[in-house]
This record gives structure tokens, C-alpha cells and sequence, in this order.
């Protein structure tokens, strides 16, 4: 029997379709299990585009739902990693064309077969979201440092809590040391004040991540990706173990470099 | 124009034009009316009119039902056409409308023309061809009955002779889909970067494998030179 994860965060682009690639991809790759994938953003599908497979959809979720198919049928294998499967959203239909109780089905029928069932929830809270989380255990938070999207993924804390999750835990992602040292930025103490939730991880910025997913190819396989390393930290912590936060301490500039040989003082 | 759009994603029949819009029938219950809606509805009232005309008062105190074979009845439309059959003294049974399974049917040459870029999300259906005086964009789907030509870059996927006319040709100024579907058979572009073709081209069905030619060797006497054995499935 595996675990249903949904990762959600309220507000749109904070890397909600990111981290459920990179997790997958992670949990799949170097934990070995069997993972599948769920992109319930039903109109603007993107895990597909992200993971690469976008070629390779002939059914998708709402094939599936309406028994248009069989959901081994609808089931995409990774083209790197066999244990690793996405079940693709529809583009030419919308949210409604799926319902919460068809959701927990699927889950349900998916848990048989996989150790993780990750969903990618659509933005927003309203039918897209209830259906994202009518059939999963557990909760990804995810947000960014930024005012806005800490606001909305306390709305959506409040909102997990409501229907039942215990504890849903903490992503934050585009963290840039650099800003958070000049105080520039929120850091990670800031927003575990407000949202008061477990921490799964930090991501810091890297450039990596818009290079992997324009080639399609999740940047937790990137041995020299640091948002890479972050999110195998993730993958490790999820499986149980105790890993420390990566240390987000940024090499020095080369200009930096050249005044401390000078013995000028860096401020950092 | 909004009309026009919600008719293009409407799945059609691909029906002869010529054919009588409609067809009135008499059964034990009373009236049949079967419509061919593919037809403006000023000219199926028309047409209705002046078959009860024909048969004067015979038809009244019937009671009628409608059965549309092919598109669909606004609801505008509906009162429109009781209204008339009112006049006649035949009354409209609204409970006992009949929605047609659409049959399959023979393929013919009725082309569906369109002068817009197709965007993701999109779904053009067509019973018969299509043609595309504009771009394709990836995450958006073409089905055609028959062929299907894109006069710009085809990026999305397209699915030509879905009702399994294996003879059905998908062309595009530039050929770079998602995905191809020639009736049952599906391919791919291989992954990885691979080179794109800079000149149009034409996919068809050999052997039920999807080739693909560039369109001036399909000029010359089917002469092949390039065939696209490397894409897969």
C-alpha cells in the first residue's frame, strides 16, 4: 500500500509542477520505488511538458475517469526511469470534467500498485484543488518567499486542515541567500513564524532549473544543480531520514575574492 | 462570429451537402421530423414549411417529435420550429427529442476551412478535411475525418482519418507535431534534439506505418527520398 502526496500551494507559478517532477523523479531514481504522477491542472496541463512525455499522451485522466480506457492504458512510462509513471491531464476540457469521488477512486486503485502516488495540484482553491486533494494522505506546501505566496499557502494550510489533513508540511522554494543576508528578502525563519508547519525543505534559486525544465528533464538527476541537491535532501527526508538543510551560503564573487585578498572586510 | 466558432467544434458528420435537410416521416406515435442540421436553420424551417404546406391540413392535430441526426437544436431554434408547427395545428412532443448516434460514415470531400491559429486547449473536429490558414500550437488537437493541411507550423497534434481512412495525409508548411495520428496509427518524433525539416512536408500511411516525405518529392511522382522510418511507435 503506498502514500497519496498532494503538492499544492494557492498561488500560481511558485513551482508546484517543479517539485512534483523533481520528487518523482527523485523517488524514483535513487530510492527505487515505484512512483506515478498525477497532473490534475485539467486545461493547462504542464507535468507532461516538464517531465518530456508530451508526445507520448494518447489517454489521459479524463479518458480514464469516464472509462474511455483502462488506466494501465492511460499510465506513461518515464523514458529514463521504469518505475516511474504519469498519469497525463486532459488540455481541451475543464476542471469540472473530473469530480472529487472519481479522484478518490483512482487514488485508491493507484495505491494498489505504486509506494507514492504524487499529485500536482492545480493554483488556485477552488474545483481543481478539491479534486487535487479529495484523494490523498498527506500534503506538500509549497511556497516562495514572497509576501503573496506566503499569504496564499496559509490560506491553503487552513484549508488542508479543514478537511482533514494532519500535517501538511513545508516547502520553501527560490531561496536567494545572497538577498536574504542583505535582508532584502524573507528567510526561512520569517515564514515557519507564519505558517507554523513542518519543513520538508528548502530550494534555492538556480538558474538550472528553467535549463531542465525547457529540456524536459527534472534537475534532481543534476549532480551540480544546488536546487537539485535540495530536492534530493527531499526525496531522503521523505523516506525517513534525518538529513540537515543544505547550507545556502553562496561562493564569493570573483570580485568579492579580489577585496578580501586585499584585506578589505566582506560584510557577509 | 461566436456562432461560427461553437459550429467549427462541433463534431459533424461530413455529409453530402446536396442531401434534403430534412425528412419527415409518419409512425404509430405520430410525426417523425429528422433533421440534418449541418444546414442553415432559416433554410430547414423553410424546407419544413413548405412540405406541410404541400399536405395542407392533412398533418393536423398530430403530434410530432424531432430527431436531430447530425448537430444541435438551440433552444431559440426549438421554440422557433414549434411555433411553426403550431401554425399547422401539429403539436411538438419536447420529451420524446432524440439525439442520433452518429454513424459512421463514408468519407467524403466537404473541407472545413479556417483562417486562425489553433492554441492549446483547442479542438478542431471535422467529419471531412480540414485546412488551417494558420498555425497549429502545441497542446492543441486537429481531427479530420479525411486530410488535414496547415498552410504554418503545425506544433500540436494532429489526427487525420480518425474514423480509420488509412488514405488520409497530414501536410504542413512545417511538419514539427506533438504527436501524428493517420487513422489508428500513432507516432512520435524521436527524443533528443533531432534536426527539423525547413521545407513542407507530408505524412501518410505505408506498410501502417506513418511516413513522412518533404511535399515536393510527393510532387514528383511519389518519389521518396527522406522517409521518416525513425519515428516510433
Amino acid at each position: 500500500m503506498g502514500q497519496v502526496i498532494v503538492i499544492t500551494s494557492g498561488k500560481g507559478g511558485v513551482g508546484k509542477t517543479t517539485a512534483t517532477a523533481n520528487i518523482g523523479t527523485g523517488l524514483a531514481h535513487f530510492m527505487r520505488k515505484r512512483v506515478v504522477m498525477i497532473d490534475t491542472d485539467i486545461g493547462l496541463r504542464n507535468l507532461d511538458v516538464v517531465m518530456g512525455l508530451e508526445n507520448r499522451i494518447v489517454y489521459d485522466i479524463v479518458d480514464v475517469v469516464n472509462g474511455e480506457c483502462r488506466l494501465k492504458q492511460a499510465l506513461i512510462r518515464d523514458k529514463r526511469f521504469d518505475n516511474l509513471y504519469l498519469l497525463p491531464a486532459a488540455q481541451t476540457k475543464d476542471k469540472t470534467a473530473v469530480s472529487p469521488d472519481q479522484m478518490k477512486k483512482l487514488c485508491e486503485q493507484l495505491k494498489e500498485d505504486f509506494d507514492y502516488v504524487l499529485i500536482d495540484s492545480p493554483a488556485g482553491i477552488e474545483q481543481g484543488f478539491k479534486n487535487a486533494i479529495a484523494g490523498a494522505e498527506k500534503a506538500f506546501v509549497i511556497t516562495t518567499p514572497e509576501v503573496s505566496a506566503v499569504r496564499d499557502a496559509d490560506r491553503v494550510i487552513g484549508l488542508l486542515e479543514a478537511a482533514g489533513f494532519e500535517e501538511p508540511k513545508l516547502i520553501i522554494n527560490r531561496i536567494r541567500p545572497d538577498m536574504v543576508k542583505k535582508g532584502d528578502m524573507m528567510d526561512i525563519n520569517d515564514i515557519l513564524d507564519i505558517l507554523a508547519i513542518g519543513l520538508l525543505g528548502v530550494i534555492p534559486e538556480d538558474e538550472k532549473i528553467v535549463i531542465s525544465t525547457n529540456r524536459g528533464e527534472p534537475a534532481v538527476v543534476d549532480e551540480m544543480s544546488r536546487a537539485g541537491q535540495a530536492y534530493r535532501n527531499i526525496t531522503r527526508r521523505i523516506e525517513g531520514e534525518d538529513v540537515p538543510l543544505m547550507s545556502l551560503d553562496v561562493e564569493p564573487t570573483l570580485f568579492e575574492k579580489i577585496k578580501m585578498f586585499f584585506g578589505f572586510r566582506s560584510k557577509r | 462570429m461566436k456562432n461560427i466558432d461553437k459550429k467549427m467544434f462541433l463534431e459533424f458528420g461530413g455529409e453530402k451537402m446536396n442531401r434534403e435537410p430534412v425528412a419527415i416521416k409518419g409512425t404509430k406515435d405520430g410525426l417523425t421530423i429528422i433533421l440534418y442540421k449541418n444546414t442553415e436553420f432559416e433554410k430547414v424551417k423553410n424546407v419544413i414549411y413548405e412540405k406541410l404546406k404541400k399536405n395542407g391540413e392533412f398533418f393536423k392535430g398530430a403530434k410530432a417529435k424531432i430527431f436531430i441526426k447530425e448537430g444541435v437544436l438551440e433552444k431559440k431554434e426549438m421554440e422557433d420550429l414549434e411555433r411553426l408547427l403550431g401554425n399547422f395545428g401539429i403539436s411538438l412532443k419536447k420529451d420524446a427529442m432524440l439525439k442520433a448516434v452518429p454513424l459512421p460514415t463514408h468519407f467524403t470531400t466537404t473541407t472545413l476551412y479556417l483562417k486562425k491559429t489553433i492554441r492549446s486547449g483547442q479542438k478542431v473536429i471535422y467529419g471531412g478535411n480540414i485546412v488551417i490558414l494558420g498555425d497549429v500550437n502545441p497542446g492543441s488537437e486537429v481531427l479530420a475525418g479525411g486530410d488535414i493541411i496547415v498552410l504554418g507550423a503545425l506544433r500540436g497534434l494532429a489526427h487525420a482519418g480518425f474514423k480509420g481512412n488509412k488514405s488520409a495525409i497530414v501536410a504542413a508548411h512545417r511538419l514539427l507535431p506533438t504527436q501524428l495520428r493517420i487513422a489508428d496509427v500513432i507516432a512520435r518524433p524521436p527524443d533528443g534534439k533531432h534536426e527539423t525539416s525547413k521545407v513542407p512536408e507530408v505524412a501518410r500511411l505505408k506498410d501502417d506505418m506513418i511516413i513522412i516525405e518533404p511535399y515536393y518529392s510527393v510532387l514528383e511522382n511519389n518519389k521518396s527520398n527522406q522517409e521518416g522510418n525513425q519515428w516510433v511507435r
